[in-house]
Protein backbone atom coordinates (compact mmCIF):
# COMPACT_ATOMS: atom_id res chain seq x y z
CA UNK A 1 0.00 0.00 0.00
CA UNK A 2 1.20 3.84 -0.98
CA UNK A 3 1.63 5.98 2.18
CA UNK A 4 -1.82 6.36 3.41
CA UNK A 5 -1.41 10.45 4.36
CA UNK A 6 -4.61 12.83 4.57
CA UNK A 7 -4.77 16.68 4.40
CA UNK A 8 -6.09 19.12 6.63
CA UNK A 9 -5.93 22.30 5.44
CA UNK A 10 -3.20 21.65 2.79
CA UNK A 11 -1.39 20.41 5.23
CA UNK A 12 -0.34 16.98 4.51
CA UNK A 13 -0.57 14.63 7.19
CA UNK A 14 0.72 10.77 8.08
CA UNK A 15 -0.23 10.09 11.52
CA UNK A 16 -4.22 10.17 12.08
CA UNK A 17 -3.75 10.93 15.53
CA UNK A 18 -4.23 14.61 17.33
CA UNK A 19 -3.26 14.68 20.84
CA UNK A 20 -4.25 16.56 23.59
CA UNK A 21 -1.35 18.54 26.28
CA UNK A 22 -3.86 18.35 29.33
CA UNK A 23 -4.07 16.08 32.49
CA UNK A 24 -0.35 14.61 32.04
CA UNK A 25 1.13 13.51 35.16
CA UNK A 26 4.93 15.46 34.15
CA UNK A 27 6.29 17.15 31.91
CA UNK A 28 8.28 14.03 30.87
CA UNK A 29 5.54 11.51 30.85
CA UNK A 30 3.77 14.12 28.77
CA UNK A 31 6.63 14.32 26.20
CA UNK A 32 7.34 10.35 26.13
CA UNK A 33 3.52 9.77 25.45
CA UNK A 34 3.63 12.57 22.45
CA UNK A 35 6.45 10.62 20.84
CA UNK A 36 4.94 6.92 21.35
CA UNK A 37 1.57 8.13 19.78
CA UNK A 38 3.57 9.16 16.41
CA UNK A 39 1.18 12.58 16.36
CA UNK A 40 1.82 15.45 14.67
CA UNK A 41 -0.49 17.88 15.98
CA UNK A 42 -0.77 19.16 19.44
CA UNK A 43 -3.60 21.09 20.82
CA UNK A 44 -3.77 23.47 23.68
CA UNK A 45 -5.50 25.93 25.44
CA UNK A 46 -5.13 29.83 25.94
CA UNK A 47 -4.92 31.07 29.56
CA UNK A 48 -4.04 34.34 30.90
CA UNK A 49 -0.45 34.23 32.34
CA UNK A 50 0.82 34.18 35.85
CA UNK A 51 2.02 37.39 36.90
CA UNK A 52 3.38 37.11 40.65
CA UNK A 53 5.13 33.70 39.39
CA UNK A 54 7.94 34.50 37.73
CA UNK A 55 8.96 30.80 36.31
CA UNK A 56 7.94 30.17 32.70
CA UNK A 57 4.70 28.15 33.01
CA UNK A 58 3.87 27.90 29.35
CA UNK A 59 3.46 24.47 28.02
CA UNK A 60 5.84 25.08 25.18
CA UNK A 61 8.44 25.15 27.26
CA UNK A 62 8.17 21.23 27.25
CA UNK A 63 7.86 20.58 23.86
CA UNK A 64 10.31 20.70 20.94
CA UNK A 65 10.00 23.68 18.43
CA UNK A 66 8.74 23.20 15.11
CA UNK A 67 8.28 19.66 15.59
CA UNK A 68 4.77 19.63 15.60
CA UNK A 69 1.33 21.58 14.50
CA UNK A 70 -0.17 23.42 17.12
CA UNK A 71 -4.08 23.46 17.23
CA UNK A 72 -4.94 25.47 20.29
CA UNK A 73 -8.25 25.37 21.49
CA UNK A 74 -11.11 28.18 22.26
CA UNK A 75 -11.87 26.39 25.44
CA UNK A 76 -13.73 28.35 28.09
CA UNK A 77 -15.61 30.54 25.58
CA UNK A 78 -19.63 30.67 25.85
CA UNK A 79 -20.37 32.41 22.62
CA UNK A 80 -18.92 33.51 19.21
CA UNK A 81 -17.86 36.54 20.09
CA UNK A 82 -15.31 34.89 22.63
CA UNK A 83 -14.37 32.27 20.76
CA UNK A 84 -13.17 34.46 18.01
CA UNK A 85 -11.40 36.57 20.59
CA UNK A 86 -9.05 33.62 21.86
CA UNK A 87 -9.05 32.28 18.47
CA UNK A 88 -7.20 35.87 17.21
CA UNK A 89 -5.05 35.85 20.37
CA UNK A 90 -3.71 32.28 19.66
CA UNK A 91 -2.91 33.45 16.04
CA UNK A 92 -0.86 36.42 17.55
CA UNK A 93 1.41 33.94 18.70
CA UNK A 94 2.67 33.50 15.45
CA UNK A 95 2.91 30.08 16.04
CA UNK A 96 0.04 28.72 13.86
CA UNK A 97 -3.40 29.94 12.40
CA UNK A 98 -4.71 26.72 12.99
CA UNK A 99 -7.94 26.63 15.67
CA UNK A 100 -9.88 24.17 17.42
CA UNK A 101 -13.67 25.75 17.84
CA UNK A 102 -14.58 25.03 20.83
CA UNK A 103 -17.75 26.71 22.61
CA UNK A 104 -19.75 25.39 25.47
CA UNK A 105 -23.38 25.45 26.38
CA UNK A 106 -23.73 23.63 29.34
CA UNK A 107 -21.49 23.28 32.59
CA UNK A 108 -22.13 19.43 32.97
CA UNK A 109 -21.79 18.20 30.31
CA UNK A 110 -19.43 20.82 28.23
CA UNK A 111 -21.55 20.01 24.81
CA UNK A 112 -20.59 22.41 22.33
CA UNK A 113 -23.14 25.06 21.04
CA UNK A 114 -23.67 24.50 17.55
CA UNK A 115 -25.08 27.87 16.79
CA UNK A 116 -22.45 29.78 18.26
CA UNK A 117 -20.26 27.52 16.71
CA UNK A 118 -21.10 27.93 13.13
CA UNK A 119 -21.25 31.55 14.00
CA UNK A 120 -17.53 31.83 15.21
CA UNK A 121 -16.49 29.04 12.67
CA UNK A 122 -17.87 31.72 9.58
CA UNK A 123 -16.06 34.62 11.30
CA UNK A 124 -13.04 32.64 11.74
CA UNK A 125 -12.88 31.59 8.35
CA UNK A 126 -13.40 34.54 6.68
CA UNK A 127 -10.25 36.25 8.79
CA UNK A 128 -8.03 33.27 7.04
CA UNK A 129 -8.08 30.86 10.01
CA UNK A 130 -7.80 26.82 9.74
CA UNK A 131 -10.69 26.19 11.18
CA UNK A 132 -11.79 23.20 13.04
CA UNK A 133 -14.56 23.32 14.82
CA UNK A 134 -15.80 20.83 17.41
CA UNK A 135 -19.43 20.02 17.60
CA UNK A 136 -21.99 17.72 18.11
CA UNK A 137 -22.32 14.36 16.27
CA UNK A 138 -25.17 15.79 14.40
CA UNK A 139 -24.62 15.59 10.57
CA UNK A 140 -27.06 18.50 9.60
CA UNK A 141 -24.67 20.93 11.58
CA UNK A 142 -21.72 19.14 10.77
CA UNK A 143 -22.30 19.65 7.00
CA UNK A 144 -23.51 23.49 7.65
CA UNK A 145 -19.96 23.61 9.09
CA UNK A 146 -18.03 22.44 6.07
CA UNK A 147 -19.99 24.73 3.71
CA UNK A 148 -19.03 27.23 6.42
CA UNK A 149 -15.39 26.86 5.87
CA UNK A 150 -14.36 24.59 8.04
CA UNK A 151 -10.77 22.69 7.04
CA UNK A 152 -12.10 19.58 9.17
CA UNK A 153 -15.22 18.69 10.96
CA UNK A 154 -15.11 16.99 14.65
CA UNK A 155 -17.93 15.84 16.06
CA UNK A 156 -17.53 14.27 19.65
CA UNK A 157 -18.32 10.90 20.10
CA UNK A 158 -19.41 11.11 23.37
CA UNK A 159 -18.80 14.36 26.01
CA UNK A 160 -15.60 15.18 27.09
CA UNK A 161 -13.56 13.34 29.35
CA UNK A 162 -16.64 10.95 30.03
CA UNK A 163 -14.81 7.62 27.79
CA UNK A 164 -17.85 6.21 27.36
CA UNK A 165 -17.41 5.44 23.56
CA UNK A 166 -18.85 6.00 20.42
CA UNK A 167 -22.79 6.85 21.65
CA UNK A 168 -24.02 7.36 18.38
CA UNK A 169 -22.14 5.04 15.58
CA UNK A 170 -24.92 5.26 13.27
CA UNK A 171 -24.71 9.24 13.05
CA UNK A 172 -20.55 9.31 13.05
CA UNK A 173 -20.74 7.02 9.92
CA UNK A 174 -23.69 9.56 8.18
CA UNK A 175 -20.91 12.22 8.37
CA UNK A 176 -18.37 10.46 6.86
CA UNK A 177 -20.99 9.99 4.35
CA UNK A 178 -21.85 13.92 4.07
CA UNK A 179 -18.63 15.87 4.25
CA UNK A 180 -15.98 15.88 1.84
CA UNK A 181 -13.77 17.65 4.70
CA UNK A 182 -11.54 15.32 7.13
CA UNK A 183 -14.21 14.38 10.05
CA UNK A 184 -12.13 14.14 13.17
CA UNK A 185 -13.77 12.36 15.96
CA UNK A 186 -12.92 14.62 19.15
CA UNK A 187 -13.79 13.58 22.42
CA UNK A 188 -15.50 11.16 24.31
CA UNK A 189 -13.56 7.99 23.77
CA UNK A 190 -12.07 5.87 26.31
CA UNK A 191 -10.35 3.05 24.91
CA UNK A 192 -8.00 1.13 22.24
CA UNK A 193 -11.15 -0.50 20.87
CA UNK A 194 -13.31 2.64 20.69
CA UNK A 195 -10.95 4.55 18.60
CA UNK A 196 -10.58 1.58 15.91
CA UNK A 197 -14.55 1.37 15.71
CA UNK A 198 -14.46 5.78 14.66
CA UNK A 199 -11.43 4.50 12.21
CA UNK A 200 -13.76 1.54 10.88
CA UNK A 201 -16.52 3.85 10.24
CA UNK A 202 -14.47 5.52 8.07
CA UNK A 203 -13.65 8.94 9.98
CA UNK A 204 -9.94 10.52 9.09
CA UNK A 205 -8.41 11.15 12.38
CA UNK A 206 -8.88 10.88 15.85
CA UNK A 207 -8.74 14.08 18.34
CA UNK A 208 -8.56 12.81 22.40
CA UNK A 209 -6.23 13.58 25.10
CA UNK A 210 -7.79 11.85 28.51
CA UNK A 211 -7.48 7.89 27.95
CA UNK A 212 -3.92 8.83 27.34
CA UNK A 213 -3.13 11.41 29.77
CA UNK A 214 -5.34 9.87 32.54
CA UNK A 215 -4.26 5.90 31.89
CA UNK A 216 -2.23 4.40 34.63
CA UNK A 217 0.62 4.04 31.82
CA UNK A 218 0.44 6.88 29.65
CA UNK A 219 3.06 6.12 27.23
CA UNK A 220 1.93 2.61 26.76
CA UNK A 221 -1.76 3.97 26.48
CA UNK A 222 -0.27 6.33 23.75
CA UNK A 223 1.14 3.95 21.71
CA UNK A 224 -2.19 1.73 22.29
CA UNK A 225 -3.77 4.27 20.79
CA UNK A 226 -1.56 4.77 17.65
CA UNK A 227 -1.81 0.47 16.68
CA UNK A 228 -5.53 0.97 17.06
CA UNK A 229 -5.95 3.72 14.41
CA UNK A 230 -3.82 1.78 12.23
CA UNK A 231 -6.04 -1.58 12.89
CA UNK A 232 -9.39 0.59 12.07
CA UNK A 233 -8.34 2.28 9.26
CA UNK A 234 -6.71 -0.91 7.61
CA UNK A 235 -10.17 -2.60 8.75
CA UNK A 236 -11.76 0.28 7.14
CA UNK A 237 -10.04 0.18 3.40
CA UNK A 238 -10.17 -3.58 3.36
CA UNK A 239 -13.74 -3.78 3.72
CA UNK A 240 -15.14 -5.68 6.27
CA UNK A 241 -17.11 -9.02 5.66
CA UNK A 242 -20.93 -8.47 5.97
CA UNK A 243 -22.96 -9.30 9.31
CA UNK A 244 -25.24 -12.42 8.79
CA UNK A 245 -27.74 -13.76 11.13
CA UNK A 246 -26.86 -17.33 11.23
CA UNK A 247 -23.45 -19.64 10.51
CA UNK A 248 -21.60 -20.07 7.35
CA UNK A 249 -19.18 -23.24 7.69
CA UNK A 250 -15.50 -21.99 6.69
CA UNK A 251 -14.85 -25.49 5.17
CA UNK A 252 -17.56 -27.17 3.16
CA UNK A 253 -19.03 -30.86 3.89
CA UNK A 254 -17.47 -32.47 1.27
CA UNK A 255 -14.86 -35.30 1.89
CA UNK A 256 -15.57 -35.55 5.32
CA UNK A 257 -14.15 -38.28 7.17
CA UNK A 258 -17.61 -39.34 8.97
CA UNK A 259 -19.72 -41.65 6.85
CA UNK B 1 1.15 55.05 35.57
CA UNK B 2 -1.65 52.42 36.77
CA UNK B 3 -2.56 49.95 34.07
CA UNK B 4 -5.10 46.80 34.40
CA UNK B 5 -3.56 43.94 33.83
CA UNK B 6 -5.13 40.33 33.43
CA UNK B 7 -7.85 42.16 35.49
CA UNK B 8 -5.62 43.07 38.08
CA UNK B 9 -4.68 47.14 39.11
CA UNK B 10 -0.41 47.11 38.03
CA UNK B 11 1.66 50.42 38.21
CA UNK B 12 4.32 50.04 35.90
CA UNK B 13 6.81 52.90 34.38
CA UNK B 14 6.23 51.70 31.22
CA UNK B 15 5.60 53.80 27.39
CA UNK B 16 5.24 50.71 25.18
CA UNK B 17 3.67 47.63 25.29
CA UNK B 18 7.18 46.00 24.90
CA UNK B 19 7.96 48.06 28.11
CA UNK B 20 5.58 46.02 30.00
CA UNK B 21 6.64 42.94 29.19
CA UNK B 22 10.32 43.46 29.92
CA UNK B 23 8.94 44.98 33.46
CA UNK B 24 7.10 42.05 34.29
CA UNK B 25 9.85 39.30 33.14
CA UNK B 26 7.70 38.17 29.94
CA UNK B 27 10.48 39.38 27.26
CA UNK B 28 11.71 36.04 24.71
CA UNK B 29 8.60 34.43 26.18
CA UNK B 30 5.52 32.94 24.54
CA UNK B 31 3.26 35.61 25.04
CA UNK B 32 0.23 36.86 23.31
CA UNK B 33 -1.24 40.59 24.46
CA UNK B 34 -4.54 42.43 23.72
CA UNK B 35 -4.57 45.72 24.30
CA UNK B 36 -7.96 47.40 24.92
CA UNK B 37 -9.82 44.67 23.13
CA UNK B 38 -7.34 44.72 20.10
CA UNK B 39 -4.75 41.81 19.62
CA UNK B 40 -1.13 42.82 18.78
CA UNK B 41 1.13 40.90 16.65
CA UNK B 42 4.95 40.55 18.14
CA UNK B 43 5.95 43.32 15.74
CA UNK B 44 3.46 45.77 17.64
CA UNK B 45 4.59 45.48 21.09
CA UNK B 46 7.36 47.98 20.82
CA UNK B 47 5.15 50.82 18.47
CA UNK B 48 2.11 50.53 20.88
CA UNK B 49 2.37 53.31 23.77
CA UNK B 50 0.69 52.30 26.82
CA UNK B 51 -2.03 55.52 28.49
CA UNK B 52 -3.22 54.69 31.98
CA UNK B 53 -6.26 52.88 32.84
CA UNK B 54 -5.12 50.88 29.23
CA UNK B 55 -6.35 47.12 29.87
CA UNK B 56 -3.55 44.44 28.71
CA UNK B 57 -4.60 40.67 28.16
CA UNK B 58 -1.05 38.67 28.34
CA UNK B 59 -1.86 35.32 28.09
CA UNK B 60 0.14 32.05 26.77
CA UNK B 61 -0.27 28.62 25.40
CA UNK B 62 -1.52 26.17 28.29
CA UNK B 63 -1.70 22.24 28.53
CA UNK B 64 -5.53 21.46 26.93
CA UNK B 65 -7.04 19.09 25.02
Amino acid sequence: MSRDTWQVGGQELSSRLFLGTGLFPDPYVQMEAIKASGTEVLTFAIRRIHLDSVEDDSILQHVEPQKYIYLPNTSGAKTADEAVRIARLARASGLSDWIKVEISANKRTLLPDPIETLKATETLVKEGFTVLPYISDDPVICKKLEEAGAAAVMPGAAPIGTGLGILNPYHIGLIVEELSVPVIVDAGLGTASDVALAMELGVSGILMNTPVAKAKDPVMMARSMRLAIEAGRLAYLSGRIPKKRYASASSGLESLVIE
Amino acid sequence: MELIINGTKRELAAETVADVLRLLGLSGRPVMVEADGRVLKIEQWETTPVVPGMKLELVHFVAGG
